[in-house]
This record gives C-alpha cells, structure tokens and sequence, in this order.
C-alpha cells in the first residue's frame, strides 16, 4: 500500500485525531502481523534470505514518531522499526520481495531484511553498525539546516548503540551546530544479550540529552500515545530550529535478536510482565474506551490486514529472482543507478 | 581531608615553580634551534599537573597530555629527562627516538602520553581494571583537555568505567581552547562537568589556577575512588596562556581573554596565599628558586652536552622487548 503524506503546518500540538488514531492501529498490526509473518511463517518455510530481525513488541516507537513527518523530512529506521518504512511509502510488496531477495525488491535481491531506502520517501537505509546511523543524521540533519524549509530528520537506535563513540560525536556535534534531529533511543532492554545494567551506570538514557546540552525525554514506548506526544515536541523544537533532542522510548525485545536466537538468557518473567504491556492491546482498548472505534471496524481493519499480506507474499513468491549476470549492476553509480533514481 | 605540613606547601611551589621554568627553558631552546619538533607549552596550567599528582600515592597510575610536565616531574622525572627528549639525546628516555613528553615509566607510574588524546581514556580504564581485577588500592588518572571529550574513545572509556565501577579519575582540563576551537564551539554545556550525570557519574569543577583547591579536590575524589565507588570526573577550569604550540601564535584568542586570566596566575596566587599565611618567608623562597635555577641550569648543560643517538641503533628497541632506551 501507498500512503501520500501532505506537509502540515510547522506547529501542531493538538493531540492526534480519531482518523490518525485508526491509521496508527493500522500500522501497528501491519506491523506485528507482517513480521510474523517472516519470522514464523516463512522463515520457518526456508523462503527467507538471511536472519529475520523484528521489533515485536516495539512496534509503537516507529509509529508514534513516524506518522508525524511531513514531506521532505526524513528518517533513519533501525532495524525493528519496519513501521517506519510501511508509514513513509514503501509497500509490503517490496518489502516481502527484499526479503526474499526477489529482482523486484528495492536492491533487486543484491541486500536482504530492511537494509532498504528511498531517497525520494526520505528513507536512509540502516546502517548494520548503527552507531554510525548517528553522524550520517547529523550529516542530513545540517543539509536540511542549510535549505531552510524546515524539515527534521528522525534517527533510531537502540540502548546498545548509546554507548558507541559515533554516538557521542553526533550527539556533541548535533547540539554544539542546532541540528534539526530527534535523536529516538529505542531503548529495548537487551543489546543482543547484553542488558542494560551491563551497558551503562545510568537509569534512564535520557540523562544524556542534558549532557550535550539538549532536553532528554524518557517515555513508555510501549504506549504509542505518550510516543507520540514526546516526538511532536521534539519535532516541533526541530522545526523552529532551536536543534535536537533525545528521546529515550522504554520498551522490551520481545523475541530474540532474530529469528536464529532463542533469547534463554532473558529471564521468562519479563517476557511475561512485558506481554501485559502491549503496545496494540493498549491503544484498541483506549479506542474502544472512548468510542474512537468500534469492534466490528476493528476486525474488518484485520481482515485487510490479512489480505494485503497474503497478497504481498503471493507476489513476491510468484517473482523471480535476480539473473546472476545482472550482480554487478548498480554497484558503481552511472546508468544503472536505480537506487538513486527510485 | 589530611592538612598540608610546611613542607608540603613549599613543595607545591616548588613543583609549579619548577613546572614553570623547565617551560621557558624548552622555549629558549626551541627558538635556538635545539629543540627536535615542537614545544607544547603549560604556561598558566600548572597547577592541574601539580595539585592533582601531588595527591597521588605511590601505587597510583598517571596518563599525562603533552601539557602535563608538571605532573611527570612530581611523580619523578627530572628536568634533565625533559631536556634530553626535547633536544633528542641518546640520554634522553625514549633514546632520542620520540619527542616532546612522549615517554614514560611504569616504575613511576606514568604512562606514555597518546597523541589521539581521547584514546587515553579507554586504555587508562584498562589499568584501572587491571588494579581492580589484582585487588590493589590503585588509582588511574587520566588528563584530558576540553577537545579531547568530544571523541568518540572519550565516551566509550568513560562509560565502560561507569559500568564497571572502576578507579577511574578523569582530570578534564578546560583550558578554553582545542588548538584554535573555543569550546562554545566543542561543546553546547557550559561545563564538562555537565557530562558526568549521562554516565551516572559524580562531577566536581574546580578553579584550575588555584592549585591547593586542585590538590584538595583530588584528595576527595581518590578517597572515593578507593572506596570503590567508582569513577570521577574532575573538571579544572583553566587558561591556555600561549598558542597550541610554539610554532602558534594564538592570534584566534582574544587579547583580552589573556589580560583576563594573566590576572588569575596561578604561580603569582600561590605565592600570595603563601605570603598571606605565612607559609614560606623570603629566605625560603628565595633557597627554592635558588635549588630551581641550579638544577635548571646543571640539567640543560647536561642535555646540550649528551650525544644524539647512534644510527646504527635506530631499529633496535622498536623490537626487542627489555632494549636499552626501551
């Protein structure tokens, strides 16, 4: 699917309306349901190239954030944001096709996962190690500083990547130069086995936000409300030019590191107390409690849902992968330049 | 908080005093044309090397900056060693291989100083967990400069020793400037102390020209330290009195930050409070200086008279573990 986003007014700090609520349940099931769809279906089925990496769980941080970007902003998924992607235009055909390393997926099967971009959408692609996501955001954050219209960027990293040193040079250098950038921490618990006791000697990440001399914010990033209320201030604070922010979202790695990952090492009571805490319960029941939405529209949104994804793998499945003669294509930027086309 | 003897107090001027002399010395020397590279000058920054190193106890660990003379001088080194390296005579402690303040002694407890100055950090977090892991009462101090907490290492140290818990002391010396970046422009806090809480880390800042409110902050923070407790970061607020080095003459730095801080000399504060608490008569100083001149002079003439290493010797300690200049 295809979402056009118009540019709204700079300044907007009313809360969102019930037809942007339904939109961000929409994202957040696409979200859970596609990604189950990967790491339980068919990567079980051997159809996958490569590791699955998801953000169950997490799924309320890229939502809550992304869904306030207008045109021209740009933004820096991490790995376990796939919202983010899904919210900025990319469409589940491609998706599944990237992942199954199909010819018509956004690298035409030459990368896997969401090692995807569009620089028309206004989406860098990751960069696997994501400490030097930050200093590339920067690197975007001074390119829209210097046009002038106003645009944020939004970069996503998890607590692990906080104690790189790329971190800290971009943090410094964002603050010392006003950058337009939102620095979102998603802030998972475990970096791959690590927790976070064992990765700094601070409770809430936000601290660091001072450190360089810009707020920091810790939110339940679980709670895709709160998500959403801490990011449009920091987006607005952007937009005015007054530079970044830090905004620490505490949430739970609901699986492994991927799919290859049984995750013993996290104690089963905090899946247990985190499941309690999901994001997609908590905004239906919240809808339902207000009478923003009503059971019967909540199904149906499941039942396209379910459509969309079998008929976005039906396709990919159905598509061809890459000719082997075609590999060398679009390595070296000329004709062949896809990427920067698209 | 133990109180300094009468004793001690002269030492502290001797060390600044001395710290101050070796300085004019190098630059005599350097624009004789006797110095090898360049001279990277501790003018007006004396009494962070003096006051934290005197604090020290003997097991303790030191990583010096280049500005730092001071502190290797009271944990040992003489003028003479300074000289030598300077002018690159084979008597010299690197052997006439490297310059400046480029060596050290880990009999004395001076690491080698790391040109990437952020560097320091993490390596300096290794000795301290070294002195942990073996149970030794030991402290780690490590000197950085404001440009230095900007890198990447800086932030990586700091937080593997904040994770850790490590004996840890982080001398920040704020000395206004990175070569000819101002840190309104290295930094958007007013302080680096303001980094501390985002590594969960106390922070203490401190007059950098005040050199008995320098020895006493070390004191307090290597007592936590020693209790476990984990890392400090000790910001000193100071002054770069000259260019970067000598080959720079600063002309980036406002004439009147200079006049301002010229006012604040530590050596000239130190001498007053003295004077005030009547902690050293004329004859005293007037015998320290006396010692400081002689020693001066001996160690210079000692240096212009040493030989520059043979050629031939030139590859031998790069290799061999335990060579002599090693």
């Amino acid at each position: 699917m295809t979402t056009t986003r118009a540019a709204r007014p700079p300044e907007r700090t009313r809360g969102p309306d019930p037809a942007r609520l339904e939109r961000m349940l929409y994202y957040l099931k696409v979200t859970r349901e596609s990604e189950s769809r990967l790491e339980r279906v068919l990567y079980r089925q051997g159809k996958i190239v490569g590791g699955v990496y998801t953000g169950r769980g997490q799924e309320a941080i890229g939502v809550g954030s992304a869904i306030q970007l207008a045109r021209g902003d740009v933004v820096f998924p991490s790995h376990r944001d796939f919202s983010s992607f899904v919210i900025h235009g990319v469409s589940l055909r491609e998706i599944f096709c990237n992942w199954m390393g199909r010819a018509e997926g956004p690298t035409r099967g030459r990368e896997n996962t969401l090692h995807i971009g569009s620089l028309k959408l206004g989406i860098i692609p990751i960069i696997s190690p994501l400490g030097d996501t930050l200093p590339v955001a920067c690197g975007v954050g001074l390119a829209l500083k210097q046009r002038g219209r106003g645009n944020v960027v939004l970069v996503h990293f998890g607590e692990g990547t906080t104690s790189r040193g790329d971190v800290h040079e971009a943090m410094n250098l964002a603050a010392v130069m006003k950058l337009p950038v939102v620095f979102i921490c998603n802030n998972n618990a475990y970096a791959y086995s690590t927790p976070t006791e064992k990765q700094f000697a601070v409770r809430d990440l936000s601290a660091r936000g001072p450190a360089y001399g810009m707020p920091g914010a810790t939110v339940d990033g679980n709670d895709v409300l709160a998500v959403y209320a801490a990011a449009q201030k920091s987006i607005a604070r952007a937009r005015k030019g007054e530079g970044p922010s830090f905004l620490e979202c505490k949430t739970f790695r609901m699986t492994g590191h991927s799919a290859h990952d049984a995750a013993e090492y996290v104690p089963a009571e905090l899946f247990k107390r985190w499941e309690k805490k999901d994001p997609i319960p908590r905004l239906e029941k919240f809808l339902l409690s207000r009478r923003l939405i009503v059971a019967k529209r909540i199904r149906e949104l499941e039942r396209s849902i379910q459509q969309e994804i079998n008929e976005a793998v039906a396709y990919a499945e159905a598509s061809p992968l890459p000719e082997g003669r075609t590999a060398v294509e679009g390595v070296y930027c000329g004709e062949q330049c896809w990427w920067l086309k698209d | 908080m133990r109180n300094l003897t009468r004793s001690q107090y002269h030492d502290l001027y001797y060390y600044l005093r001395l710290n101050r002399r070796v300085d004019e010395q190098l630059v005599n020397l350097y624009r004789q044309g006797k110095v090898v590279g360049g001279v990277y000058s501790s003018l007006g920054q004396e009494a962070i090397s003096v006051g934290t190193a005197y604090a020290l106890e003997p097991q303790d660990v030191i990583s010096p900056l280049i500005r730092n003379v001071g502190a290797m001088m009271v944990r040992g080194f003489r003028p003479r060693d300074i000289f030598l390296q300077y002018m690159g005579r084979q008597d010299g402690p690197t052997g006439g291989r490297d310059a400046n303040t480029h060596f050290g002694d880990l009999q004395r407890g001076v690491l080698a100083p790391i040109s990437m100055l952020g560097e320091t950090i993490p390596v300096m977090a290794g000795v301290a967990l070294a002195g942990k892991m073996r149970g030794e009462k030991r402290v780690a101090l490590a000197y950085v400069g404001d440009g230095a907490t900007s890198t990447g290492p800086f932030h990586e140290g700091l937080n593997f020793a904040a994770v850790l818990k490590l004996p840890l002391l982080v001398i920040a010396e704020n000395n206004g400037w990175a070569y000819s970046t101002p840190t309104e422009k290295q930094m958007a806090v007013p302080d680096i102390a303001e980094r501390a809480p985002g590594y969960g880390i106390p922070a203490v800042r401190v007059d950098g020209n005040d050199v008995l409110r320098v020895y006493e902050s070390t004191r307090a923070a290597l007592e936590r330290l020693r209790g476990g407790a984990g890392p400090v970061l000790l910001e000193c607020k100071t002054m770069r009195m000259k260019g970067h080095a000598e080959h720079d003459d600063a002309r980036y730095v406002p004439k009147e930050v200079f006049d301002k801080w010229r006012k604040k000399d530590p050596i000239v504060r130190f001498e007053k409070l003295l004077r005030d608490r009547r902690l050293m008569t004329v004859e005293e100083k007037t015998e320290i200086e006396g010692r400081i001149e002689r020693e001066i002079r001996e160690d210079v003439d000692f240096a212009e008279s040493s030989l520059f290493p043979p050629p031939e010797g030139a590859a031998r300690p790069v290799w061999e573990s335990g060579a002599e200049g090693a």
